[in-house]
């Protein structure tokens, strides 16, 4: 844990973090010999920048979001700082020991969750596979015995300990990814995309466990996800990452508080037209985003039409018209409530779920 | 962090490592039963071939001529011993680099990498498991050649051997260990794996006598450690020779084992690094 001039104690922190991958190229049979093409610079055609000198400051104790769409950098950030990627610039500080000169006293310090249940032996037990990872943390034998018995009895396999994964449930699997992490006590947990692939009974179990292990076992825990309910719900403070860069960084409150001033109408409809964004951007220019999250017609979700910003609550008897032209169904018509899809559309005119464009 | 970090260097806890993965891998075979019919039935088959070619070039298992190169006119003990050796070359070249692959396929590698722990104990840990596994199917070919072929062990011959055996072993763990770092950064390592099991099959003397070989090829044939472990192996099993007269090839197995372990750390570290950077870590 480290200070700062406040005075707060910290136990991550990223200082001008950046990363970028660079497209391969065919360098012919003996190119690996050749020198890395680090030279490159960023933004040079082939390079995708994934990190672009990220700034954070996690708290000792909190829990913290790391909200954005997919490929946004949430990924990359979390295998920088478990040390799985080395970064190109900048470095983190974690637990008071640094990312690049202490790699082993950070691993030590850090458990993670990342690529879910796909990362287990699914041809071994829950147990075998918990002591395997336990003796890479050089715990004693009898404290792994004790220490995994504990933890599948936290998250309720112990009966099925003994059974291989491969005959476990995809949740199942995810408790004892979540296990793993928690072997060696440490301090600060990274968690990337926890609850993927959930049915909601197993995310809300998941949930309640990392609310548990934040409040009640006071570990810092860093959690990147795409889901802003989750981040909403669960995050003391939110990072907001778009195209590697972090854009807002505040409490969920302060972060909707942002929007909160603006005018947010949202439409809800059946069967908008397909251009639904751009043919009511041309009908009401002065309304400074609309996006449109279509509903899964297999399920019979209806889409939703959000008007954010400008004239949006004069214009919506235009674009109440204009979709009726188009044979729209609309079934109800909101002056809603901000939420970080609102804070995240603000900010980067990309939508969390598609990591478009809705500005365009 | 104070315990774990006093725990984090402990000699134990190194040795666990290594046991852990051997314990896990003997877990995924037990997992695969079918393992045990090849364990069965191969052992039985494989000699056959050598019998067969024997009898068609020679007329019988013994020849006068082959004894000029060999020191024993037996064929069978000869190839016995052969291809015990080699089946040590083989689980190194293929096991451990295949088994990074592997971990890398189900999404493991980037928690094994992640962990606190000198990877080369898990390394080590691999490596061990595939001699295991050479040692089992050896000792089955070796049961198979003193019930039908009469090949003789004595107990004073036993150390001798397991002793040049585990030198040839440590030296193949640092070639395990480079083709684990060309799995890391190429994602297979099988074809080079493949090319050096035939360097090795063509010029130690697998399944001939290295005196037998033109002058380029014993050349080539004394770069390689298996060389020096058949010959040695073969001096204490067949010809009786005593260990002491083999310091030289003693000498010449330890100077290689050095240069391997040294060279397998080094390229496994760099190529780790490489894809550390390059992103390329977990693909497959």
């Amino acid at each position: 844990m480290f200070h700062d001039e406040s005075n707060d104690v910290y136990s991550i922190q990223t200082i001008n973090l950046a990363k970028s991958f660079r497209k391969k190229k065919h360098k012919g049979i003996f190119g690996f010999l050749r020198k890395n093409e680090k030279e490159k610079p960023r933004g040079h055609k082939g390079v995708t920048v994934a990190l672009d000198k990220v700034n954070l400051k996690i708290h000792t104790g909190e829990l913290f979001g790391l909200l954005g769409p997919n490929g946004a950098g949430k990924t990359t950030l979390v295998k920088c700082l478990s040390t799985i990627l080395i970064p190109d610039e900048g470095t983190a500080i974690i637990n008071n020991f640094d990312i690049r000169k202490q790699t082993a006293l950070v691993r030590a310090s850090l458990g993670m969750v990342i690529g879910g249940e796909r990362t287990l032996y699914w041809k071994l037990t829950a147990r075998d596979n918990l002591i395997y990872f336990a003796s890479l943390y050089k715990m004693p034998r009898r404290r792994i015995r004790e220490r995994v018995d504990e933890l599948l009895g936290i998250m309720n396999l112990l009966d099925r300990a003994d059974e291989r994964l491969e005959d476990y449930s995809t949740g199942m699997r995810q408790k004892v990814a979540i296990a793993r992490a928690l072997l060696h006590d440490p301090p600060v947990l990274l968690l990337d995309e926890p609850t993927l692939g959930l049915d909601p009974t197993f995310s809300r179990q998941i949930r309640s466990q990392i609310r548990k292990l934040s409040k009640k076992e006071k570990k810092t825990v860093l959690l990147a996800t795409h889901y802003m309910e989750e981040a909403d719900e669960l995050c003391d403070r939110i990072a907001i990452i778009n195209k590697g860069g972090i854009v807002a960084a505040d409490t969920p409150n302060r972060l909707k508080a942002m929007v909160r001033e603006t005018e947010i109408v949202e439409v809800v409809c059946y069967n908008p037209p397909q251009n639904a964004e751009q043919y009511l951007k041309s009908l009401c220019p002065d309304v400074e985003i609309i996006t449109l999250i279509r509903g899964e017609v297999t399920k019979g979700s209806p889409s939703r039409i959000k008007l954010i910003g400008g004239n949006a609550e004069k214009r919506i008897g235009t674009v109440v018209d204009a979709l009726r032209k188009k044979n729209t169904q609309i079934t109800s018509l909101n002056i809603s409530v901000p939420t970080l899809e609102d804070v995240f559309i603000k900010l980067t005119g990309a939508k969390l779920a598609e990591g478009g464009d809705a500005r365009q | 962090m104070t315990t774990q970090s006093l725990e984090m260097y402990s000699f134990k806890a190194n040795l666990q490592i290594v046991w852990s993965e051997v314990v896990k891998n003997f877990k995924f075979l037990m997992a695969y039963p079918v393992i045990f019919v090849f364990w069965t039935i191969f052992p039985f088959l494989w000699f056959i071939p050598f019998v067969f070619q024997g009898q068609a070039f020679v007329g019988s298992l013994q020849s006068a001529e082959f004894e000029k190169f060999a020191g024993t006119p037996d064929y069978i003990p000869f190839i016995v011993i052969g291809a015990i050796l080699n089946g040590y070359v083989l689980t190194s070249l293929y096991g451990v680099g295949e088994s990074i692959r592997r971990e890398a396929y189900r999404g493991t590698l980037d928690y094994l990498l992640s962990s606190p722990c000198n990877k080369a104990f898990i390394l080590i840990g691999k490596a061990l498991s595939e001699s295991i596994n050479s040692t089992i199917y050896a000792a089955i070919q070796l049961a198979v050649g003193i019930f039908l072929f009469g090949i003789e062990i004595t107990i004073g011959i036993i150390l001798p051997t397991v002793l040049i055996i585990f030198l040839l072993i440590l030296g193949l763990y640092g070639i395990s260990l480079m083709l684990a770092g060309v799995s890391l950064q190429f994602k297979q390592a099988h074809d080079v794996a493949h090319t050096l099991e035939y360097v090795f099959y063509v010029f130690s003397p697998v399944r001939y006598p290295l005196g037998s070989l033109p002058f380029w090829a014993q050349v080539i044939g004394r770069l390689l450690p298996l060389t020096y472990a058949l010959v040695a192996v073969r001096s204490i099993m067949l010809l009786k020779q005593n260990i002491m007269g083999l310091y030289q090839e003693i000498f010449l197995l330890l100077i290689m084992d050095i240069v391997a372990i040294l060279l397998g750390f080094y390229l496994f570290n760099w190529m780790e690094k490489r894809t550390k950077s390059s992103g390329a870590i977990s693909h497959y």
